[in-house]
């Protein structure tokens, strides 16, 4: 929000005040920090708070961020009602001047008089919260002025929380001894900045203590705020909260600004929370500017790198082993085995399970495959290749085997006729899902028909693999702040993957992932196909469809610990039982899950 | 080294035999090949690896799918025979103990003790087999593009060193 005002010479001037002299400059822009002469070198007006209303400057705000913090500390050491006469008496007269707006209060703060501050108090109350969140080191105060200074603005956007517009008070008149009282105040505090900063000018920095000491007045230095990755890495969580709000407000003018002003923080940043948030921030981009990533993009390139992301992390690998133990375990009489996997890709999950099934004691069943994929636009019959392969291994390790491939644009185009599923007395029907279901959630009414098509196929074990999140809220930053944990975290789990980072695989994966971010954030309705949900949301779904849960067992608890534990990274990630369900996850967070389900009918179920 | 390290104790033990003039009968143990196949059963994967080096004798003998068979299943009770016949069609049982077995116990920190599971080989059995379907071309097919060009790679996790 933007806001026009006049100054006022005498009330708020503090004599050379730095942000006090509004001297017509269009707020709109920014960047005009020429206009402001002053006797502190000219910077340019400090972007994010000058989209929010504030206009401070570069060289300023470690100044700004002191005093707001002398103000909290005052604040939180006042009585009661110690300071609450700042809300009613304090006439300030250009609240985009944020730092003359802190001046003020202190100056208040030195002629205290007795009137109740709740609102105000309360606001810092509920500051502290998003403090306390970030470790600050008290012995640090550059860090921790610059989290007040960013945490405090937020706050202040809100207009109705107090009436900036007050009755006229002290601050009208201001005593000529303050002026200068604050004016070398603000040269001291500069310079304890000054000497604490990279540049080490004049005296020892001492944490800020209270005004009205008037420190030797030193020529007045550049300061210097040394810039915190820990706390840009917060600051960059907040820009990103921001343009997400700003994008479902449909605010694209904020958007776009705070989207560039990502870009810069994100290069501060090093390792996962900077690829998480280029990605996320390339996604907004395509959201704001509506430039939406084409989805026809070759089937085989996302099997490439699909490919890799196979081979860098565990997810994958834990799909196949979990779901394939719970179909050896459905398939454990039957002599004629049927698999319909709903997205074959290259097929890399199915040799482990014929593998299994030819070292079954009782001998190998017959198996027969049936594999869904997407048309390719080459015509290739890429699913005949891969089903080719398949026999060529069925055929060493001396497994029966059959292959038929089917193309469909989507599960719901399926029927079950055209799979010539044989009745359930001579084969046995396994479906398998991995990462497919979610992308049903996009057509109306989808989901339910291929549920319905799966129970026509009578199926003796149903396998889902989703991940573990909820990206398909009703709003778009309810999702956004999701998929931003979700993606960290799976970063985080790459990083944590012992791969050398220009690796082409690292590359690779996160480019795979990174789609996935674009699909979330940039698109909306038949286009966004990435509509993760969670395990309880599944559950509630399959029950309702007419499902019943079939538990993992330990064996595959079993398994997948072990395939963790060979993973570099592998005391990383976790592998959680959950009613039956297996969820393998980072540190605390589950990412994916895998659940196994068969007709809840009359009929005896196993 | 260790070649010419064996040999010259071999002499040495001719020549002691032989100065103790028939005492003794001598003992020279590449003549006595189960005795050999016996002492080589026994030993772990690297010695094994390295009695390959010897000699041809010895080469030919550590090469014996046999001995790494046993390798892998000393510990674990004797698997089912269509084991064996699984195995050797996928490459062998050296193969899959320098592929997959070796590398999961010892990031299982398993290698030194003598025990293992069958659940490690097992989910080596699995690995092993998913590389080598890995490694199968699409000779037949003429757009196998997708397919050759991917190097089979499923197995390089294993490879990475362990907490770099």
């Amino acid at each position: 929000m933007k806001r026009e005002h006049e100054e006022i010479c005498g009330a708020t001037s503090y004599g050379s005040g730095s942000g006090s002299k509004a001297e017509s400059s269009t707020i709109g822009n920014p960047n005009k920090g020429k206009l402001w002469e002053e006797e502190q070198d000219a910077g340019g007006m400090d972007e994010l708070l000058a989209v929010l209303g504030y206009k401070v400057r570069y060289s300023d705000m470690a100044d700004v961020a002191q005093k707001l913090e002398q103000l909290e500390m005052v604040m939180g050491t006042a009585q009661e009602d110690g300071i609450s006469h700042l809300s009613c008496d304090t006439i300030h007269y250009n609240p985009s001047d944020l730092s003359g707006w802190v001046q003020s209060m202190l100056t208040e703060l030195n002629n205290p008089a007795a009137v109740n501050l709740d609102p105000v108090l309360g606001n810092s109350n509920s500051n502290s919260s998003i403090l306390g969140q970030i470790n600050h080191d008290p012995s640090k105060p550059q860090r921790q002025q610059q989290l007040v200074s960013s945490n405090q603005s937020q706050v202040y956007n809100d207009d109705s929380e107090y009436d900036l517009r007050a009755i006229p008070g002290v601050a009208a008149n201001p005593p000529p001894k303050s002026e200068s009282d604050s004016e070398s105040t603000r040269k001291r505090m500069k310079t304890s900045i000054g000497s604490s900063g990279s540049t080490g000018y004049g005296s020892s920095s001492s944490s800020p203590q209270g005004i009205g000491v008037s420190g030797a007045v030193t020529e007045s230095t550049r300061p210097v705020v040394l810039i915190d990755s820990q706390e840009t890495g917060v600051r960059l969580v907040h820009t990103l909260m921001a343009c997400a709000e700003a994008v479902q407000q449909d605010n694209l003018k904020l958007a776009d600004a705070l989207v560039k002003h990502i870009g810069l923080l994100a290069a501060s940043q090093a390792g996962a929370m900077r690829k998480v948030a280029t990605y996320f921030a390339e996604a907004l981009a395509r959201r704001i500017y509506r430039i939406y990533p084409q989805d026809s993009l070759d089937p085989s390139y996302t099997d490439i790198l699909q490919m890799h992301f196979y081979e860098t992390c565990p997810y994958l690998k834990f799909a196949h082993f979990t779901a394939n133990q719970a179909i050896l375990e459905a398939f454990a009489t039957a002599n004629s085995v049927h698999v319909i996997d709903f997205g074959l890709k290259q097929g890399m999950q199915w040799p482990a399970l014929m593998q299994a099934l030819a070292l079954r004691p009782g001998g190998p069943p017959a198996f027969r495959l049936t594999g869904i994929g997407p048309p390719q636009p080459d015509n290739s019959d890429a699913l005949q290749q891969v089903g080719w392969k398949l026999a060529q291994l069925a055929d060493t390790i001396g497994v029966e085997f059959e292959f038929r491939g089917f193309f469909a644009t989507s599960l719901a185009d399926l029927e079950p006729e055209m799979l010539e599923i044989r009745p359930p007395e001579v084969e046995a029907v396994a479906v398998n899902s991995v990462f497919e279901l979610h992308r049903l959630l996009a057509r109306p009414g989808g989901i339910e028909k291929v549920l319905s098509s799966i129970k026509a196929m009578k199926p003796k074990i149903l396998t889902v693999v989703e991940q573990e999140a909820n990206h398909n809220g009703p709003f778009f930053v309810d999702r956004f702040t999701e998929a931003l944990h979700y993606y960290s975290s799976l970063f985080d789990s790459l990083e944590g993957s012992g791969v050398a980072p220009p690796s082409q695989d690292l590359v690779m994966s996160e480019l795979y992932l990174g789609r996935q971010i674009c699909n979330v954030v940039a698109c909306e309705g038949m286009d966004r196909i990435e509509r993760h949900e969670t395990l309880t949301q599944w559950r509630t779904r399959m029950e309702t469809a007419g499902f019943s849960p079939v538990h993992l067992g330990s064996n595959a608890y079993k398994q997948a610990s072990m395939l963790l534990a060979l993973f570099a990274g592998g005391d990383g990630y976790r592998v959680e039982e959950n009613n039956g369900c297996l969820m393998l996850g980072w540190h605390t967070r589950p990412l994916i899950a895998t659940s196994a389900w068969q007709l809840a009918t009359t009929e005896s179920g196993k | 080294m260790v070649q010419h390290h064996h040999r010259n104790r071999h002499r040495q033990d001719q020549e002691t035999v032989e100065e103790n003039k028939g005492k003794r009968p001598k003992l020279f143990i590449n003549d006595h090949v189960d005795i050999l196949v016996e002492i080589l059963k026994r030993l772990d994967g690297r010695s094994l690896g390295v009695a390959t080096c010897v000699c041809r004798l010895w080469c030919t003998i550590a090469r014996n799918d046999s001995l790494w068979e046993d390798l892998c299943f000393r510990h674990v009770s004797p698997p089912p025979s269509s084991v064996r016949s699984v195995v050797v069609a996928l490459g062998g049982y050296k193969r899959l103990y320098m592929a997959c077995v070796r590398p999961v116990l010892s990031r299982l920190g398993r290698v030194r003790r003598a025990s293992w599971t069958r659940d490690e080989v097992q989910l080596s059995l699995s690995l092993f087999c998913v590389d080598c379907y890995e490694r199968l071309g699409g000779s037949n097919s003429p757009n196998g593009r997708l397919v050759g060009e991917l190097s089979p790679s499923s197995l390089m996790f294993l490879c990475k060193p362990v907490n770099v």
